[in-house]
C-alpha cells in the first residue's frame, strides 16, 4: 500500500501551511489529499482584499504556495471517504493510503436552510452565503435581486457589499442588537442599496416555486428573490469523530476552531505541522 | 396515434406501480405525468413505513392488501435493487387508559393475519427501545414494519415499465376526457392521446380528473403533514415508532430510514397553504419529539418540509377509510384518495388495478415480462460531487441518462444533496452537470 508519514486532507490555508511547515521542520514524505482540481480552498472564492496584506483570498493562496516544496505529492479531485484507526485512508475511485501522521485541515460547512427554524415552503432562491460565494464568483452566476442576507457577520457583510457592486438590494437581517463583523467589512452598511435590521430573525418563507418573501419575527414580510443565509459556520470533523483522540491525528485551521482572520488558520497549521513531525520521530 | 390499450394518469408510486403491473400482460400502455418527472407529488413527502396491517378493519380490502403487501416486499424489493429494512414498530402510549385501544389493534391485527404482533408491558417496550421517555404504559410490537425509500422504489417501478416497454409521457397534463366508440380520447397540452382503458392515479387530482368526464362521486380534501430530517449521525431509535396523539401533544411518527436518517412526522388536518411548514406547526413537532425521545438531538435536524395527503370523502361528508377504487364507466379506473398505506400496497394496488383492465380487455399473460431492474451502480469514479453522500459524476450521469432532468431529479435517483450541507456545496456543480449533458458539451 502507498505509504505516506504524513498525510494532510485538506488543501486549503490550513493544509497548505501544515504542509509546508511539516516539510520545513524535516519531514520528507508528505501528501496533500484535496476534492478540488487546485490548492488554495475557500481562498480561491474570495475576491475581497481581506487577507494578509490587504490581499484578495485567491492573490493570498498564490502567496501561501511559493513556499510549498515541490516534493509534496498533491492528489487531485479526490476525496477522503474514511479513516482508519489503523492508520488507513481510504479515497474515492479505490485507492488506499497509509500514514504515520493525520493533519485534518478540512475546514467547516454553513448551516442550511434545513438546519433553521425557518416555516414555509421550499422554493428556489435560497443558498448559504458560502455556495452564493462561490457561484458568483467562481462561475460567474448573478443573483436575482432584491435579496436578504440573514446574518450580518463577515460573510453576510462581504455579499452585502458585492451584491451592491452590481446593483442589487439587499436587506441584511441580524438577529443581535449590533451588526456582527469586522470594522472593515461594515463599510457596506453606507452603500446605498444596503439595508440592516438588527433584533430579528428569519421565521418563514414563501414562493411555491421560486421565492418570493422572507417574514421577519418583527412581523413584517420583505419581498426578495434570493434569501441567503450567512448564519455560522461548522467545523467539519466527520470524518475524524469515531476515532477518539490518538496521538497521530492533528487538527487545524477552520475544522478545529472557525477563525476570523486567515492569519490565526496559518498560526495553528504550522504549530499542527511542526507537532506531526515531532511526534512522527518520537512515536513513529 | 394508435390508441394504447391502457392510459395510466399520474406517474406517482402508484401510476408507476400500475403501468409496470400492466405489462405482465400483452397489452401496451402510456403512462402521463403532468411533471417532468415522475414521483415528485405526494410520493415525494411520505413517511417512507410500510405498514404491518393492524390499523385496518377486517375483512377490509385494505386489510387484506397491507399484510399481502408488507410479506411481498422482500421480494418486491430484490426484484427492483431498492433497499429495504424490515425494523419492526412499537405504538407506543404513556397513557393506561389508551391499553384497550391497543388491545383492539393487538386483536384486530392477529384476525388481519399480521405476523408476529404482540403487547408489551412498558418496561419490555423500553428495553427495546431504551431512547424511549420513562413512563411507557404499553406498546403494540410488530417485526413485520419495515422503511423503504418511496419514490426510489416509485422510480425503480417506472424505469422497470418503460423497459417491459411502458411509453412514458412526462411535462404531459391531462386537460379533457371524451369517451369515444373504442375507448377515451385523453386532450393533453401536448396532443390528444387514444387509449382503450384508463388508470386514473392523479393522486392529489385524481377526483378532479375523473370529473373531467364523470359525475362528481369522491372529494379528495388535502391534509398536511410536516417532517423533520435528522443527519445520518443523530443517535436514533432502531424501530418505527408510532405515539398516538393524546392529551401531551400531537401524535407523531419517527422513523429510521433506509439512508440512516431520522425521520420525524406529524400530521395536521387544517392547512393554510399547501407545502408549507408553521412556525407553530414545527414547534409543535419539535415539543412532541422530544416527548418522546427526549435524548434527539434536535440540533441534528438537517431539514424540515411539509406535504400534503389526499384523504377521500364522500358527497355528503363521509370520510372514507377503505381503499377508494372507482369504475365510474366501462374501462375505466380510479384510484382516489389512496392515503396510508399506499405506499406498502403500491404492488397490490397496481396489480389489482391491471388485472381489472385486463379482464375488461380479455387480454392474455405477457410471456416476455422480466419484473427486473437494475440499480445505478456505484462507480469507482475518483470525482465525487456529492461530498456528504459520496456521489460520483459518472452516478449522476447515469442517473441523467435513466430520466433525471434536475437536480432534485438526481437527488431523489441518488440522495445527492440529502446530506447534512444539504446540496450547498453540490446543487450548482450538479445544474452544471446537466447543463453540459443536455448541450452536449461533455
Amino acid at each position: 500500500m502507498e505509504h505516506y508519514d504524513l498525510l494532510v486532507i485538506g488543501g486549503g490555508a490550513a493544509g497548505i501551511a501544515a504542509a509546508t511547515a511539516a516539510c520545513g521542520a524535516g519531514c520528507a514524505s508528505v501528501a496533500i489529499v484535496d476534492r478540488k482540481p487546485t490548492l488554495g480552498g475557500v481562498l480561491l472564492q474570495c475576491t475581497h482584499r481581506g487577507f494578509g496584506n490587504n490581499l484578495t483570498g485567491i492573490e493570498y493562496a498564490r502567496q501561501l504556495l511559493k513556499d510549498l516544496p515541490p516534493e509534496v505529492t498533491l492528489i487531485f479531485n479526490t476525496t477522503v471517504l474514511s479513516v482508519e484507526d489503523t492508520r488507513v485512508a481510504h479515497l474515492s475511485g479505490g485507492r488506499r493510503l497509509s500514514f504515520s501522521q493525520l493533519i485534518l485541515a478540512t475546514g467547516c460547512r454553513e448551516i442550511p436552510m434545513g438546519a433553521l427554524p425557518i416555516a414555509g415552503t421550499r422554493p428556489k432562491g435560497v443558498y448559504t452565503a458560502g455556495q452564493m460565494q462561490e457561484m458568483m464568483n467562481l462561475h460567474g452566476f448573478v443573483p436575482e435581486g432584491p435579496a436578504v442576507i440573514l446574518g450580518s457577520g463577515d460573510l453576510g457583510l462581504i455579499l452585502a457589499n458585492q451584491l451592491a457592486q452590481v446593483g442589487i438590494p439587499a436587506t441584511l437581517v441580524e438577529k443581535q442588537a449590533h451588526c456582527g463583523g469586522l470594522t472593515r467589512n461594515r463599510k457596506c452598511l453606507g452603500d446605498s442599496h444596503v439595508r440592516l435590521i438588527c433584533g430579528q430573525t428569519v421565521t418563514e418563507v414563501s414562493g411555491q416555486k421560486k421565492l418570493e418573501a422572507c417574514h421577519l419575527s418583527g412581523g413584517d414580510w420583505i419581498v426578495c428573490k434570493t434569501l441567503l443565509l450567512a448564519v455560522g459556520l461548522r467545523p467539519e470533523r466527520t470524518l475524524v469523530s469515531h476515532l477518539g483522540n490518538p496521538i497521530w491525528l492533528h487538527l487545524c485551521g477552520n475544522c478545529n476552531t472557525v477563525h476570523p482572520m486567515v492569519e490565526g488558520v496559518l498560526s495553528e497549521a504550522i504549530q499542527a505541522g511542526q507537532t506531526a513531525w515531532e511526534t512522527m520521530r518520537e512515536h513513529g | 396515434m394508435e390508441a394504447y390499450d391502457v392510459a395510466v394518469i399520474g406517474g406517482g408510486i402508484l401510476g408507476c406501480f400500475a403501468a409496470r403491473n400492466v405489462r405482465r400482460w400483452n397489452l401496451s400502455v402510456a403512462l402521463l405525468e403532468a411533471a417532468e418527472d415522475v414521483c415528485t407529488g405526494i410520493t415525494r413527502a411520505n413517511s417512507a413505513v410500510v405498514y404491518a396491517g393492524y390499523d385496518n378493519k377486517p375483512g377490509s380490502r385494505k386489510a387484506e392488501m397491507t399484510v399481502r403487501g408488507n410479506g411481498n416486499y422482500e421480494s418486491l424489493c430484490r426484484e427492483l435493487e431498492v433497499p429495504f429494512c424490515r425494523c419492526g414498530s412499537l405504538l407506543v402510549t404513556y397513557d393506561g387508559a389508551s391499553l384497550p385501544k391497543l388491545q383492539k389493534k393487538l386483536s384486530e391485527g392477529l384476525k388481519n393475519g399480521v405476523p408476529g404482533l404482540r403487547l408489551l408491558t412498558g418496561a419490555e417496550a423500553q428495553a427495546m427501545e431504551p431512547m424511549l421517555r420513562p413512563g411507557v404504559a404499553g406498546a403494540l410490537y410488530a417485526p413485520s414494519t419495515g422503511t423503504v425509500n418511496p419514490w426510489l422504489l416509485g422510480i425503480a417501478a417506472f424505469e422497470n415499465a418503460v423497459e417491459n416497454g411502458a411509453t412514458a409521457y412526462r411535462n404531459t397534463a391531462v386537460t379533457d376526457i371524451e369517451k369515444t366508440d373504442t375507448g377515451y380520447l385523453l386532450k393533453t397540452n401536448r396532443g390528444p392521446i387514444p387509449c382503450r382503458t384508463v388508470i386514473n392515479c392523479a393522486g392529489l387530482f385524481a377526483d378532479r380528473v375523473q370529473e373531467l368526464l364523470f359525475p362528481r362521486s369522491t372529494r379528495l380534501h388535502w391534509d398536511g403533514a410536516e417532517y423533520l430530517v435528522l443527519d445520518k449521525a443523530a443517535p436514533k431509535p432502531r424501530m418505527v415508532l408510532f405515539h398516538q396523539a393524546s392529551s401531551c401533544g400531537k401524535g407523531i411518527t419517527a422513523v429510521p430510514c433506509v439512508e440512516g436518517n431520522l425521520l420525524i412526522s406529524g400530521v395536521r388536518k387544517e392547512i393554510e397553504t399547501p407545502f408549507a411548514t408553521t412556525p407553530e406547526g414545527l414547534r409543535e413537532l419539535h415539543r412532541a419529539a422530544k416527548a418522546l425521545l427526549p435524548e434527539l438531538d434536535l440540533n441534528q435536524v438537517i431539514r424540515s418540509f411539509a406535504a400534503v395527503r389526499p384523504n377521500p370523502y364522500r358527497e355528503g361528508g363521509q370520510s372514507l377509510h377503505d381503499f377508494c377504487i372507482e369504475n365510474p364507466g366501462p374501462g375505466f379506473y380510479s384510484l382516489i384518495g389512496i392515503k396510508t398505506p399506499g405506499l406498502t400496497c403500491a404492488e397490490e394496488l397496481g396489480r389489482y388495478v391491471a388485472q381489472e383492465a385486463a379482464a375488461f380487455l380479455k387480454a392474455q399473460p405477457n410471456p416476455d415480462f422480466n419484473p427486473h431492474r437494475h440499480a445505478i451502480p456505484k462507480s469507482d469514479d475518483s470525482k465525487i460531487v456529492c461530498q456528504c453522500q459520496g456521489i460520483t459524476r459518472s452516478e449522476i450521469l447515469e442517473a441523467i441518462r435513466r430520466g433525471a432532468s434536475t437536480v432534485d431529479g438526481i437527488k431523489r435517483r441518488l440522495g445527492s444533496g440529502m446530506g447534512p450541507c444539504q446540496g450547498s456545496r453540490c446543487a450548482f456543480a450538479i445544474e452544471t452537470i446537466l447543463e453540459g449533458y443536455r448541450n452536449g458539451t461533455l
